[in-house]
């Protein structure tokens, strides 16, 4: 090992190591399991609801929720979306191309704090965009399901994707 | 609890208080930062550093710096809507037809207005569906996010004196 600055370090000559897929890795029907998945506390839910201004009781008073008969308060339901969406974003969207869209969102059952997620999503459709050269058009149906398998949260995301890495 | 479950929420926004056409434009703002933006794309593990990299997309046609997460601006416009629209809500039941028309960026900010699209009759007879309309616009007026909400809300005449 030689000490000190290395005289011959250039950042350019380095590989990036890629993250995220182009259009033409994704075909209709194919099945992606996110990585990672995500244990939503009760941090996570304050954090994100006075962040968002969303100031509810049901989601920040934890007693209020316990007298509508939920065990704890709820996970505030935008957070749990928004994790969907987050896990999924370096297999679907992290290689560029905006956010269209998303449709047919439904919440199927409430998050508590300590319940896990976990994402994956299915290739619904895709098509070359008209009016941008160099993209196209994908959509995907994305479930969470928490640790017990149960669906949480479902809805088809549609984005722009790019064709071939950013220059 | 001490004292009853209605004391600690508003008294004008239950079921009942909804009609179709009925519009409201939310009263507080919210300048969007680090917090709303950089730091919740990241707790919500969206790896896309467009959304917390500053130096990323210098020169992009979306314009300079962190564009702000589109779902992350829905939250945040749907939570300047949440006491007028869902503070006697049961449960967040969908969302259809988000769209996210114009990039939002550190320093910009978002108001919130909704229209009562529908009201229904709910499976459970102390609560009925609304569907609202909510657009997000900034400072300059220009429309950024649009989408349909449908919450359960709680009827007055089941839950105003618990």
């Amino acid at each position: 090992m030689t000490a000190g600055p290395r005289q011959d370090f250039d950042p350019k000559s380095f590989p990036v190591a890629r993250k995220g897929r182009y259009y033409d890795d994704f075909e209709v029907g194919q099945v992606l399991e996110h990585h990672w998945g995500r244990t939503l506390t009760a941090a996570d839910n304050v954090a994100f609801s006075t962040a968002t201004c969303h100031w509810s009781p049901m989601y920040l008073n934890a007693e209020f929720a316990r007298a509508h008969g939920h065990p704890d308060a709820i996970v505030n339901p935008m957070l749990v979306l928004c994790t969907a969406v987050g896990l999924s974003v370096e297999d679907l969207s992290e290689a560029g191309g905006p956010f269209l869209g998303v449709d047919g969102c439904r919440f199927h059952r409430p998050v508590f704090p300590g319940d896990t997620l976990t994402a994956r999503s299915t290739v619904i459709d895709k098509r070359e965009s008209a009016s941008r050269a160099g993209t196209g058009i994908v959509t995907w149906h994305t479930e969470a399901h928490n640790q017990r398998g149960e669906l949480v949260v479902d809805y088809r995301r549609t984005n722009l994707v790019a064709k071939e890495p950013r220059s | 609890m001490t004292g009853p479950l209605s004391s600690l929420t508003g008294a004008s926004n239950y079921f009942e208080d909804f009609h179709v056409g009925q519009r409201i434009r939310h009263a507080r703002g919210a300048t969007v930062d680090e917090v709303e933006g950089g730091w919740m794309s990241k707790l919500v593990m969206n790896t896309a550093q467009a959304h917390w990299n500053e130096d990323y997309l210098r020169g992009s046609p979306l314009g300079d710096g962190r564009v702000v997460f589109g779902l992350l601006t829905a939250s945040v416009v749907i939570g300047l809507a949440s006491q007028d629209t869902a503070e006697n809500a049961l449960a967040e039941v969908s969302l259809d037809g988000l769209r996210f028309t114009s990039p939002v960026h550190h320093g910009d900010t978002l108001y919130a207005f909704t229209e009562v699209i529908e009201t229904s009759p709910a499976e459970r007879d102390d609560a009925g569906l609304v569907r609202f309309r909510h657009w997000g616009t900034t400072q300059d007026d220009r429309v950024v996010f649009e989408g349909e909400r449908t919450v359960l809300v709680k009827r007055r005449t089941h839950w105003s004196d618990r």
